[in-house]
């Protein structure tokens, strides 16, 4: 058989072939972010330039006006320092917890049954799962019994309730428990597989030249998953960067509870321009992790 | 496989189609349905035969048709669909049946396709929950004395709410008062309390609660994002009684600020009210945490954990639902917050576009003494005109009007009025308080909102 012809092609016809592909991304990724940068310099209601709302006598900076909201405003200042907190301390536990249940799970016979209970909350919403977890928060503080499942605990070792959900200082540790609680699954099933994907030898050949199981986990496996690793790790600060559907059902953002993406949407009808000025901050917070993610992908890419 | 993925593509593209072509009905429908809405009438009167039996024999000497012959149309616009619809056209009936005039109605929430009527053919007559229209077409808008309206039927506040630069635009039609405290005669029987009238009286019988070891009120006001309105309802009230709805007015045009001694009086009757477990239930941690309509409940339980609840009109539906035994005005009634100067609550107002004969006569009809009853026998919310008093046939209503007669104003809803930022950053700062929080210093953030939301 000759070279099928296809093979043959001009410089036109890829195009043709990425052009629906394209088309879907100018107008559902490329026209709408060039859009919310555009309306993040208007005013909140998006008919005049954003030096228009502001006050006199009052700090402005002009065109900027709305990224001085999100950057310096008591609320902003808020929910950027609560989103790093959910950073700091979601995405190590989901990781650790993930790994760790993947480890052990992986010397029990019903490993199967062990990952299919921690990988159930992964289909359950964000939505469904706040508002779960909202029964499991709850406080009756009235002469009725607890109903919530902490509180009953609680009260039936002679403890007093805690009102977890508006307890400020609690009340965030008890939304990225939620958090944890949805995505170690996530985490743990990825990694699960890397570890499924040592080569048996490599390992045998640690324990036989004497190193115990806890070495060779942190001197052999660790560091040839890290790939993996760092994919889940990405993954998880996007998501959890991203978080909002937690919040809102359970707090509303209030008692000190706000996030970047709650702001965004308390403000998208109210004040156009500094709900977009929130969402391209949170799009820049977003993009070096997707550069390391597709940096990584193409490092590995290379290596196979 | 190729075969399977076309049908899924064609089964999306079908959906996609049905969905838009759904989008694109749905508001066609709701703006114009001439040919049902014109059905209507003979349907509502049908359905309520009594409210037309009752009126039918007064009905001709009563309304003046202003010269609108038989066949002449008159077009309005309103929000009303459904029931409301019908108790509308049941109050127009009388009068289509007295000058013959055939009515031809839009219903709409939208305020751009009352904006493109407007310039382009506006209706005769509009009916519209908010005075804004009045300032939007001032100069489009008729002067409605001259229309033959009765102004002698309507308070002096009412038709100041309506008039712009001297020119009275809007008149009131119906109203609903949100300016209520709910509670058990039963157990207010049971202690010998009375239905306090009077603010102090109010004060009082909330310390010889306290001093019986019963709780007062339910103040819980948990709603997710909205957590907190319930609050706000309540200090609105606090400051129609401590300041007066001038005072309120102010607050909503921006010459009274939020942080005004004034506010924080009330702020901190609320904050002692809502914070203390010996007032409300469950303390500060009460009040933040119960959703506010496990808070009405709280009130009707058995036994109840408090015994008054401030909430608007539809906690008696709620404790309907959740005690159908229970039975309106032994078990649970409510009494208009004591002492408050004027109500807050939500009103729909009639504007005119035209000075048609039959829209004068329409206007006539509706101000008139004859038309206030007709609007109060048939049970649409309120009659904002002092001839509806006393002519309601719903004990629940006679109440309200009752409390609405003798109120000296009307406010709308802060945080509804008052532009954004205020609703939220008040509902933060009632938050605030509750749990603890210095009273000026959170007012002074929701005094720096209402300046931003009024441009100020």
């Amino acid at each position: 058989m000759a070279a099928p012809k296809i093979m043959k092609q001009g410089r036109v016809v890829p195009w043709l072939y990425v052009l629906p592909a394209l088309a879907v991304i100018l107008i559902f990724v490329v026209y709408p972010t060039l859009n919310t940068t555009y309306l993040s310099f208007r005013n909140r209601s998006g008919d005049q330039p954003a030096s228009a709302d502001c006050i006199a006598g009052s700090p402005c900076w002009g065109v900027f006006e709305n990224y001085r909201y999100a950057i310096t405003h008591p609320d902003m200042v808020q929910a950027l320092r609560n989103n790093a907190l959910w950073l700091l301390l979601m995405v190590p536990a989901t990781v650790a917890i993930g790994l760790f249940i993947s480890v052990l799970a992986d010397r029990v016979r019903y490993e199967s049954l062990v990952k299919s209970i921690i990988f159930m909350p992964m289909a359950i919403s964000f939505i469904g799962a706040g508002v779960i977890w909202r029964f499991m928060y709850y406080i009756e503080t009235g002469g009725n019994p607890q109903i919530g499942v902490f509180n009953a605990l609680l009260t039936s070792v002679g403890f007093k309730p805690v009102p977890w959900l508006s307890t400020a200082g609690i009340n965030n540790l008890a939304l990225m428990l939620v958090g944890v609680w949805l995505w170690a699954g996530f985490s743990m099933s990825i990694l699960s597989a890397a570890l499924k994907g040592l080569p048996i030898e490599v390992l045998e050949a640690a324990r036989v030249d004497g190193a115990s199981e806890w070495q060779v986990f942190w001197r052999v496996m660790l560091p040839m998953i890290m790939p993996t690793v760092t994919v889940v790790v990405t993954t998880m600060v996007i998501i959890v960067l991203k978080i909002f559907d937690i919040v809102f059902v359970m707090t509303g953002g209030n008692f000190g509870t706000e996030v970047i993406a709650n702001r965004m949407f308390k403000l998208i009808v109210t004040n156009t321009g500094r709900s977009m000025a929130i969402a391209v901050i949170l799009l820049l917070l977003t993009i070096p992790i997707m550069i390391i993610n597709v940096r990584r992908f193409r490092e590995q890419e290379a290596t196979r | 496989m190729k075969g399977k993925l076309a049908k899924w593509f064609s089964l999306w593209m079908v959906v996609g189609l049905v969905l838009a072509g759904c989008v694109t009905q749905t508001p066609t429908q709701q703006v114009a349905p001439p040919p049902a809405a014109t059905a209507t009438p003979t349907e509502a009167m049908m359905a309520e035969p009594t409210a037309t039996e009752t009126t039918a024999p007064e009905m001709g000497p009563q309304i003046d048709c202003m010269g609108a012959a038989s066949g002449d149309t008159l077009s309005v616009v309103y929000q009303w669909s459904g029931q409301e619809e019908e108790k509308i056209n049941t109050i127009f009936k009388p009068f289509v049946d007295a000058c013959g005039v055939q009515i031809t109605s839009e219903s709409t929430r939208d305020d751009a396709v009352l904006d493109t009527k407007v310039k382009s053919v506006p209706p005769d007559l509009l009916f519209w929950p908010t005075t804004a229209p009045t300032l939007l077409y001032t100069d489009q808008l008729k002067d409605l004395s001259s229309l033959g309206a009765s102004g002698d039927n309507y308070a002096q506040f009412w038709k100041d709410l309506g008039t712009v630069n001297g020119t009275w635009l809007a008149v009131p039609v119906k109203a609903d008062i949100k300016s209520i405290i709910w509670y058990s005669p039963v157990q207010f029987q049971t202690f010998g309390y009375d239905v306090p009238t009077t603010f102090d009286e109010l004060k009082t019988l909330v310390e010889q609660m306290v001093t019986d070891g019963n709780i007062p009120w339910s103040m819980g006001f948990e709603n997710g994002a909205a957590t907190g309105w319930t609050g706000s309802d309540f200090i609105q009230d606090l400051l129609l009684t401590l300041q007066g709805p001038q005072y309120v007015m102010g607050i909503i045009d921006g010459s009274v600020p939020y942080d005004d001694p004034g506010v924080v009086q009330a702020y901190e009757i609320y904050a002692k009210w809502a914070s203390d477990p010996k007032y409300t239930v469950g303390g500060a941690t009460g009040t933040v945490n119960t959703a506010f309509l496990d808070a009405i409940y709280k009130v009707f339980s058995d036994p109840p954990e408090a015994m008054m609840v401030k909430q608007s009109g539809f906690a008696g539906d709620e404790v309907k639902k959740e005690y159908p035994d229970l039975v309106y005005g032994t078990d649970y009634d409510f009494f208009a917050f004591p002492g408050a100067k004027g109500m807050q609550g939500g009103a729909d107002y009639m504007m005119a576009f035209s000075d048609s004969a039959a829209t004068k006569a329409m206007v006539a009809y509706l101000t008139s003494a004859y038309g206030a009853e007709v609007w109060a026998q048939t049970g649409f919310d309120i009659s904002p005109n002092s001839a509806a008093v006393g002519k309601y046939t719903d004990p629940a209503l006679t109440k309200k009007a009752d409390a609405l007669a003798n109120a000296s104003g009307f406010t709308p809803d802060l945080g509804d009025t008052i532009p954004a930022p205020f609703g939220d950053t008040e509902w933060q700062a009632i938050i605030d308080v509750v749990q603890g929080g210095d009273i000026p210093t959170a007012l002074a953030k929701v005094a720096a909102a209402q300046a931003t939301a009024l441009g100020q």
